[in-house]
């Protein structure tokens, strides 16, 4: 018994001991949250820096997975005791609503000024993600409300070495001539195509550059707004892109169940596939993986010629500044450093992530230069007017998974499609 | 020499038998085989030896798994966080469970039942009021804050597995030490605890292993790195784009050491708390 009370005294003692520490923020300090794992030791070596050069120490925080650091922004936006610098990892719909809530700071002065230095050092597509635009559909005060710190698309790679082998000699640029190398790879015995396609988002970006490009923004946006039907010709187009690419054997077995990682080991550790689609941040994953891959980057291959291909990009990664922190100005003249030219360089040296400061692109090699060749044509569900309703989202990508394993037609996913679009739209029109 | 068919039937049963539980054996032994394997490679080769035991043995990722990922600081703190809460659960956990098994007091079967509810709520699913509420308390980023929660998290199973071991446990032997002249908490630390071992040993094996591997509260509610779990350091080497899979494994060799040891000290206890109950006392 005796032992039991000294336990439990102990006990109390030691959590007595453990409660103490908490601490609060440190003056002259900015407090930036991110989830970047590896981009840690890069963004110390930058904040060291700035300390040096400005006095103000800049602290770290590491919070990973971006699931949990998701969870970790909201928790500390209700308990009102978010960092001076984090990000917002979701849909626009909940950046306006941390915007609406006064989390967010305005940033539009500091971008704008001296004649808009800021703004026009930055890829325009990367600033326009953390733009919302008059009229915009969340009703927050038209601005800029974030700071891109790089940028990325969604491109085609493709192996020389298994294209030479094949007897190819250039990369598709219509898809017609990327159906003809297709057959010219599979007489080759070499598998055509891979990609992460268990992950949806990758199937929405290659859906949707396809979608851009056979019927134009407006009609897509169209589609979204109900006004047009996902039975019409043009989208039977899109989902018939996939049927194309199944029944001519382009995709490798399993796609639909690959994560992008293993997509990646399958692309560039075995060559076991002459294309592939993937981000900007594939080049450094592939230099790591295996440095002597002798691989080119393009855009998606044409299937309209009257349209342009239009590719997912912009901002690859944004942070924005609390606004109802007491260091506002300090996080955003820290924000603006770190997306000074010298500092992009620096990122882009260590991390090979592509710079958001334009001016920071000379020395970036060939297939990471060619992923920001299409950034001004490129488009984000972020700077769109309008976003798909997130059950139909739902129907039409794994609608389009099950037409490229071959479990049903173009036209049953459009009409599925269109069955639980019309569900939706009903229930937004009930009272 | 003949064999009768008893033998025969013995010798295919055996066989059988053997078959199923060496089956059983290697599919959970593979996995962690794999793990040591993977940590002894390197980057290029963990994608390109297919052998079993690798051609290089690569120790070096021991090292980096440990410095990169601040392992001392963490495996410290993993271990302060899973003694207190494993502890802090034990005393609360039987004292609930031997008074909503041998007392009466009103509610009792209410609160009962209020704590298995709450086995129904997803941990995720508390993360952002208990996030409020520990800042209400000023608990937000200190080890007491994650600790209170964890001990919160374990307690519902733990008073379950406790309240029913208990309600096997003989009244004559709680009559007998009452005559001996001891109150409740007397039989509850001299009686109860003593026969409720086996159990206690799943209640201690179950808790160690959740709050050893536990790391999105930790994410959640704690914001100085320094007092992060060891889950913290594995997280460096999985990055979103990228994972550096042979140090990964490394770490994760080097985490899943004290959960073994725990397991392999308490293994008689566990296996007695997992098939006794029957017969208490």
């Amino acid at each position: 018994m005796k032992l039991f009370l000294a336990l439990l005294c102990g006990l109390m003692l030691a959590a007595t001991a453990c409660g103490c520490g908490q601490s609060g923020k440190e003056a002259n300090t900015i407090e930036v949250w991110h989830w970047m794992t590896d981009r840690q030791d890069a963004f110390e070596v930058l904040a060291r820096k700035y300390e040096a050069q400005t006095g103000i120490k800049v602290k770290l925080a590491l919070f990973a997975p971006s699931d949990a650091y998701t969870q970790k922004i909201i928790a500390a936006a209700q308990a009102n005791i978010l960092p001076d610098v984090y990000s917002i990892l979701d849909k626009k719909a909940i950046v306006a609503a941390f915007i609406k809530a006064g989390f967010v700071a305005d940033l539009t002065d500091a971008f704008q000024m001296d004649n808009n230095a800021w703004e026009k050092s930055l890829f325009t597509k990367a600033v326009d993600v953390n733009r919302f635009v008059e009229g915009n559909v969340d009703g927050v005060k038209p601005g800029i409300y974030g700071v891109p710190i790089d940028v990325g698309s969604q491109q085609l790679l493709y192996n020389k070495t298994l294209l030479r082998q094949a007897g190819i000699t250039r990369p598709p640029a219509t898809f017609e001539e990327w159906l003809a190398d297709i057959d010219v790879l599979r007489r080759a015995g070499i598998t055509p195509f891979v990609s992460g396609f268990g992950e949806l988002w990758l199937i929405d970006c290659f859906a949707s550059n396809y979608a851009f490009n056979i019927m134009g923004e407006q009609k897509v946006f169209d589609t979204f707004r109900g006004k047009v039907s996902y039975t019409d010709p043009d989208w039977l187009r899109v989902f018939t892109i996939f049927k194309t690419l199944h029944d001519r054997g382009a995709f490798m077995n399993g796609i639909v169940t690959k994560g992008n990682k293993l997509a990646e080991q399958d692309f560039a550790v075995f060559e076991r596939a002459a294309f592939t689609f993937n981000g900007a941040w594939s080049v450094h994953v592939y230099r790591q993986m295996r440095p002597d891959l002798d691989y080119g980057v393009v855009p998606l291959p044409v299937f309209n010629p009257a349209l342009p291909m239009v590719s997912w990009g912009g901002a690859e990664t944004s942070l924005v500044v609390n606004n109802l922190s007491p260091d506002k100005d300090k996080a955003i003249a820290f924000l603006k450093w770190l997306t000074a030219r010298e500092q992009q360089v620096f990122l882009f040296t260590h991390l090979y992530s592509l710079p958001v400061n334009r001016e920071a692109m000379a020395g970036v090699p060939e297939n990471l230069a060619a992923f920001s060749r299409v950034m001004e044509t490129s488009t984000h569900p972020k700077v769109w007017p309008v976003n798909e309703d997130p059950l139909v989202s739902e129907a039409f990508l794994k609608g389009i998974q099950a037409i490229i394993i071959g479990e049903k037609t173009p036209q049953a996913v459009a009409r599925d499609v269109q069955l639980v679009k019309d569900r939706q739209i009903e229930k937004a029109s009930q009272p | 020499m003949g064999f009768n068919k008893y033998q025969v039937q013995h010798f295919f049963r055996n066989t059988l038998l053997h078959i199923f539980l060496l089956t059983v054996t290697v599919s959970c032994l593979f996995p962690i085989f794999w793990m040591i394997r993977s940590s002894l490679m390197s980057g290029t080769t963990i994608f390109t030896d297919q052998a079993l035991i690798p051609v290089d043995l690569n120790w070096h990722n021991y090292v980096v798994a440990w410095t990169r990922g601040n392992f001392a600081v963490y495996f410290i703190n993993s271990l302060i966080y899973t003694i207190s809460v494993v502890t802090g659960i034990v005393v609360i956990a039987s004292l609930a469970a031997f008074a909503f098994s041998r007392l009466q007091f009103p509610g009792k079967n209410a609160i009962f039942y209020v704590f298995v509810a709450a086995l129904m709520i997803p941990l995720p699913g508390s993360f952002v009021p208990l996030f409020v509420l520990m800042n209400k308390l000023h608990l937000v980023d200190t080890r007491m804050g994650y600790i209170l929660c964890m001990i919160n998290v374990g307690l519902s199973l733990s008073i379950l597995l406790l309240k029913t071991f208990f309600d096997k446990m003989s009244p004559d032997l709680e009559n007998a030490a009452r005559i001996d002249g001891c109150n409740q908490l007397q039989i509850w630390w001299y009686v109860a605890l003593p026969l409720a071992a086996p159990a206690l040993a799943v209640v201690v094996i179950y808790n160690s292993l959740n709050v050893w591997n536990e790391y999105i509260l930790a994410t959640v509610l704690l914001s100085n790195q320094d007092l992060m779990p060891l889950q913290r350091g594995l997280m460096v080497f999985n990055g979103p784009y990228q994972v550096d899979y042979p140090v990964l494994m490394a770490g994760l060799t080097m985490t899943a050491i004290p959960v073994i040891a725990i397991y392999l000290l308490m293994q008689k206890h566990i296996v007695k708390g997992l098939s006794s109950g029957a017969v208490v006392g």
